[in-house]
């Protein structure tokens, strides 16, 4: 729970201080030095990672992309939060026409692949940071809809409920009051995985050019100028997948590391 | 049979209400696209320049000026014969194309499949025999980081060491069987990496079922017990998985034929995004999602033949 903690703590720590800590400005174009390799100097000073087909340098690029990368992640995942856990505590508090209106509205969405799904709006809508995030967004509420109704369901039989409606509570402060801290474990789980996930189609619409524009650093993007120089500068293609892994694995472990924290708690042995 | 064919009949009707609303949602996602849709077809079909009264007459043609649900009915009617429309490229019809495309797509999915089907389950079953263990700690490690590495990135990086530095296997195009090597272990290990782990849990949760025990206290033999017992409790959440994993598997498809220059769905898709060929991408979005209806359809028709506890409640 402690490693899950502080690695939430670096990837804020990166995302909102990553182009402070970029050693050069990420834009900066140098062609007559472009493409060098890792640890070397050119007139505007030491390149760590090297530098990309217009001469910028990569490090800089790499920690100026994690604001874009992990920031618009959160984004996503936050609004998918918010979005799904109301419409799956509608379905559980609303009866029988809303759960079945919502539950079909989930089933819809869920009828196409997320991701192709993801590719075909942000391509459609045009390349835009607005349409990537109403991309993901849409294909991505799904999961927190499902999950919050199911546990709604459980939570709306309970007599504390029933109380708090016969006390004349509105539907809005007992969806707060009373399902909120139901919810909300399950629902941080489920955020992790799709906060990871967001990672994930964000570089890859990235990666296929339908991402965040040009000549934004993002992680995907970084690696779509970088796929056309693999055979003289292989290197340059490890860095941005390597940057995405290591985000997706430390989120997926700290998931991974609530659920198990959470389920001790719950079940005390 | 009454008992079957009810809950088969309601899932009937959800899955034709999701296909409708399918339908809608992809056509509401054209209808918003950004430009004029009559302009754009009548620059595909005449290029240079177009005077407007021709605009306005394909406008009419395409039954675009008739309002929102007017032109989603011009819209379905042909569709729900099969007709997916001309390309506002080229001028021909989607369908061969996309037929095409298919051809190349399927056999991609189900060689990824075989990929991790063929790693998941000897890694699975090595892990279990001794929870907790090296092997069991090294499969559950790999299935994370497995999970974590993006379709693209790992298939840029085989191409990199099996196309450009050992120059093993063609990296670009789909000419040969070879071909299907880079493209197909690039799928198949990322669905390894989940279907292991779901394996493995199945597996773990499958023996510590208390009727185990009593199982062995009988004295039937360990064989017998796993082939009679474990096998269909392990099997449930597998049927789940590969239903699942055809969602990963078109979506990694799209990733990797891009990679690997395939001309399959994925390219499809991207190159007609890039061509704003609208027609094509709706094509390729419905195809998606009708597979998907479908494989979720038998998925639950699985279910209830495997796991009897099903029927019974629902």
């Amino acid at each position: 729970m402690r490693s899950a903690a502080a690695v939430a703590l670096l990837l804020a720590v990166l995302a909102a201080f990553g182009p402070a800590l970029a050693p050069h400005d990420p834009s900066a174009i140098d062609i007559p030095n472009r493409l060098a390799p890792p640890a070397s100097v050119t007139p505007n000073g030491l390149m760590p990672l090297g530098t990309d087909a217009l001469g910028r340098c990569i490090l800089s690029r790499l920690l100026a992309g994690a604001r874009w990368s992990l920031g618009l992640a959160f984004v996503v995942s936050a609004l998918g939060l918010a979005i799904g856990s109301a419409l799956g505590v509608i379905a559980a508090m609303g009866g029988r026409a809303a759960d079945w209106t919502v539950m079909r509205l989930t089933d819809t969405a869920l009828a196409f692949p997320e991701l192709v799904a993801a590719i075909a709006i942000a391509g459609v809508l045009g390349p835009s940071t607005e349409s990537l995030i109403f991309a993901l967004t849409v294909t991505g509420w799904m999961r927190y809809a499902r999950v919050a109704r199911g546990i709604g369901l459980s939570v709306a039989g309970r007599g504390y409920v029933l109380q708090a409606r016969l006390a004349g509570l509105s539907p809005l402060a007992i969806a707060w009051w009373h399902y909120g801290p139901s919810l909300a474990p399950s629902l941080a789980v489920v955020w992790t995985g799709m906060f990871a996930r967001a990672i994930l189609g964000i570089s890859a619409l990235g990666f296929l050019g339908v991402g965040v524009p040009p000549p934004a650093p993002e992680w995907g993007a970084m690696l779509l100028d970088a796929r056309v120089h693999m055979r003289s500068s292989p290197l340059q293609m490890v860095w941005p997948g390597l940057a995405v892994v290591v985000c997706v694995l430390a989120i997926n472990l700290a998931g991974d590391a609530l659920r198990d924290a959470l389920a001790r708690g719950a079940h005390p042995t | 049979m009454r008992a079957l064919a009810v809950p088969l009949a309601g899932a009937l009707v959800r899955a034709a209400v999701t296909l409708g609303g399918a339908a809608l949602a992809t056509f509401a996602l054209l209808w918003h696209a950004p430009g004029d849709p009559a302009l754009a077809i009548a620059l595909a079909r005449f290029d240079a320049v177009v005077p407007a009264e021709v605009v306005e007459r394909i406008r009419a043609e395409a039954g675009l000026d008739a309002g929102f649900w007017r032109a989603f009915g011009n819209w379905l009617g042909p569709l729900l014969r099969g007709d997916l429309g001309n390309s506002t490229v080229t001028g021909r019809p989607v369908r061969p194309d996309l037929l095409a495309a298919v051809r190349l797509t399927a056999p991609l999915a189900l060689a990824g499949l075989a990929v991790g089907v063929a790693l998941a389950v000897p890694l699975a079953l090595l892990a279990v025999r001794r929870p907790g263990g090296a092997i069991d700690r090294g499969a559950v490690a790999l299935a994370s980081l497995g999970a974590a590495v993006p379709a693209y990135w790992l298939g840029l990086l085989l191409v990199l060491l099996f196309a450009v530095e050992l120059g093993w296997l063609p990296a670009m195009g789909a000419r040969t069987p070879q071909h299907l090597v880079l493209p197909a272990l690039t799928l198949g290990l990322g669905v390894a990496a989940s279907l292991t782990r779901i394996l493995r849990s199945g597996l773990l949760e499958a023996r510590g079922a208390p009727f185990l025990p009593a199982l062995v206290r009988r004295g039937v033999p360990r064989g017998r017990i796993a082939r009679d017992h474990v096998a269909p409790h392990a099997a449930i959440p597998v049927v789940t998985v590969l239903g699942l994993e055809l969602a990963f598997l078109l979506e990694g498809a799209v990733i990797v034929e891009v990679i690997f220059a395939r001309p399959g769905l994925g390219r499809f898709l991207v190159d007609a995004i890039g061509a704003r060929d609208l027609p094509k991408v709706q094509a390729v979005v419905l195809l998606t999602a009708i597979v998907f209806v479908v494989v979720n359809l038998a998925v639950d028709a699985i279910y209830r033949r495997v796991d009897p506890r099903i029927g019974a409640d629902a």
